[in-house]
């Protein structure tokens, strides 16, 4: 009697199967298809640093270019180049991810290069910051011929500033070239 | 005419490699011995290899089940050396995904338990219930196993509407309280399974020094929750469960009402959700020389961490002994004197846990 019962609610209620229209959202933490944006990056490293599966690492071609790269076989879906990018060049974003065969054969790779721009000052290759950086930096009014230098002559130019203000007189000669 | 009878590595029951040899004279097992080390990947050396935030990922993968506790006490043990406060609502976060990941072990465990004593309509209801668990937690963390929710200092990912979570522990509640306890509790085949099976007394649970639900199901009222209270337990208050009885039965019941107790836990803990800084630190972790021993309750009782720092990039030592590594070898005096057919229950009431022992 108690399996008539049963069977008959089993019948009344509809299938408690998840349907495919049923299935939970994909939450807007999901960590899913890695993209790198070239012109926010400054190639510090950082991602490669925290990476433990060591799915990102760059290689350079000297005073041209440096290249970002990304292997999704070992990827672990961490997030945390995304959380510790400073430039925020790194995003996962909800979308299903690349396909990924193996831990060391085929499986999707990406590469972004970050092309080197001469100093305006001294000429030196140099990953120029990003756009949005460089605006928060140089909203306090520092001097725009600046945005083009490396961050040697930055350096430079911050401590010559600094120099002047203790000594106005340009007692000091004016600096040359710094050692490369 | 006595014979030894391997059961494993590749295990009929359970999901990971270990092996239990037993003697056994007819249909009663005699003796056992077990065996494990089958999935040796070599955590601890390679957490030497890696940087402070590295060992965090590396860390989460030494259980695919309580990943989460595992990188928790890591970050404890570092933010003890480096004398960092954890902020409150770091704490209660930290807190929720605990307690979410011990429903969800425990249900994942539940689920298998049911599946083998042959009860295969439990494992299915006690699985629809375990998806709400993973549910939130995708929703909370954004990844249903390894959440990666842990930093040092605090936790990356906010719960910015805690109350959309409640109708999932509403939910569970109502599923556990009128299907799953009842099931386990009243249900003739299941009672004809487990009362009275693998029984392991409060003196041998002293003896083999097991912890965590296998401890507190033989009367050893222990957990690092109530005894040596860690983030925000002290402030949601804490009951243990416990029973004297020993058997498969005990330990069941001992994890269902830990898991009514669990949801009781988040629901507070979300509700009173503190506001604050996520985390105590900015940038990269820099850990100074020291060392700490970080106890806390994983779903299979006691973890133990102990990390000790030389003030590099990489931490000097990571020593990490799971509860399982101590329940496991408890099988041996509980199988004593069963039938071989309940071997595969009695292993599977311990709840091992492999690649946490192997590591």
């Amino acid at each position: 009697m108690a399996m008539l019962k049963t069977i008959l609610g089993n019948l009344l209620r509809p299938s408690r199967t998840r349907a495919p229209a049923d299935m939970p959202v994909v939450p807007p933490t999901y960590r899913g298809a890695l993209t790198h944006d070239a012109g926010r990056c400054t190639a510090c490293g950082t991602c490669a640093f925290v990476c433990a599966p060591k799915a990102i690492h760059f290689t350079q071609e000297p005073g041209v270019s440096v290249s970002w790269h990304f292997f999704i076989g070992q990827c672990s879906f961490c997030g945390l180049c995304e959380q510790n990018c400073p430039t925020r060049a790194i995003h996962l974003r909800a979308d299903v991810p690349g396909s990924m065969n193996s831990a060391s054969g085929d499986g999707l790779r990406l590469e972004s290069v970050i092309r080197l721009q001469p100093c305006t000052r001294c000429g030196a290759a140099h990953v120029p910051l990003p756009a949005a950086t460089m605006d928060a930096l140089w909203a306090a009014g520092a001097d725009e011929a600046e945005r083009g230098y490396c961050p040697d002559c930055r350096r430079w130019a911050a401590s010559a500033r600094l120099r002047t203000a203790f000594i106005p007189d340009g007692a000091v000669a004016e600096g040359g070239r710094h050692d490369r | 005419m006595p014979y030894s009878f391997p059961l494993g590595p590749y295990h009929p029951a359970l999901e990971e490699p270990f092996k239990v040899k037993v003697q056994c004279r007819g249909e009663v097992i005699e003796s056992a011995t077990v065996e494990v080390g089958f999935s040796y990947r070599g955590i601890e050396l390679l957490a030497q290899k890696r940087n402070w935030v590295e060992v965090i990922t590396l860390i989460e993968r030494v259980c695919g089940i309580c990943s989460n506790t595992h990188a928790m006490t890591f970050c404890m043990a570092a933010e003890t050396i480096a004398g960092i406060e954890l902020p409150k609502r770091a704490a209660h976060i930290r807190t929720i995904i605990a307690e979410l990941e011990r429903l969800h072990s425990h249900l994942l465990w539940a689920g298998v338990g049911a599946e083998d004593i042959g009860f295969h309509s439990l494992f299915m209801e006690v699985f629809t219930l375990r998806e709400r668990v993973m549910d939130t937690l995708e929703a909370i963390s954004g990844n249903r196993v390894n959440y990666g929710m842990n930093c040092i200092g605090g936790v990356l990912r906010d719960i910015p509407d805690p109350a959309a979570h409640l109708p999932a522990l509403d939910a569970l509640a109502k599923g556990l309280g009128e299907i799953v306890i009842p099931t386990f509790t009243q249900n003739p085949t299941a009672l004809a399974r487990t009362r009275g099976v693998g029984r392991l007394s409060r003196e041998q649970a002293v003896e083999w020094a097991v912890v965590g639900p296998v401890a507190r199901a033989s009367g050893l009222d222990i957990d690092v929750r109530k005894d040596q209270p860690y983030l925000s337990y002290a402030d949601l208050g804490f009951e243990s469960v416990v029973r004297p009885e020993g058997d498969v039965q005990a330990r069941v019941v001992v994890r269902a009402l830990e898991m009514m107790e669990s949801v009781r836990l988040i629901r507070e803990a979300l509700l009173s959700l503190p506001p604050g800084p996520l985390r105590a630190t900015q940038g990269l972790p820099e850990i100074p020389a020291g060392e700490a021993t970080i106890r806390t309750e994983a779903p299979r009782g006691e973890a133990f961490y102990y990390v000790a720092s030389e003030g590099g990039a990489s931490p000097a030592r990571v020593k990490i002994r799971t509860p399982s590594f101590v329940n496991i070898p408890a099988i041996e005096p509980m199988v004593m004197g069963q039938t071989l057919a309940d071997l595969s229950i009695i292993q599977a009431s311990v709840d091992p846990c492999i690649s946490c022992t192997d590591r």
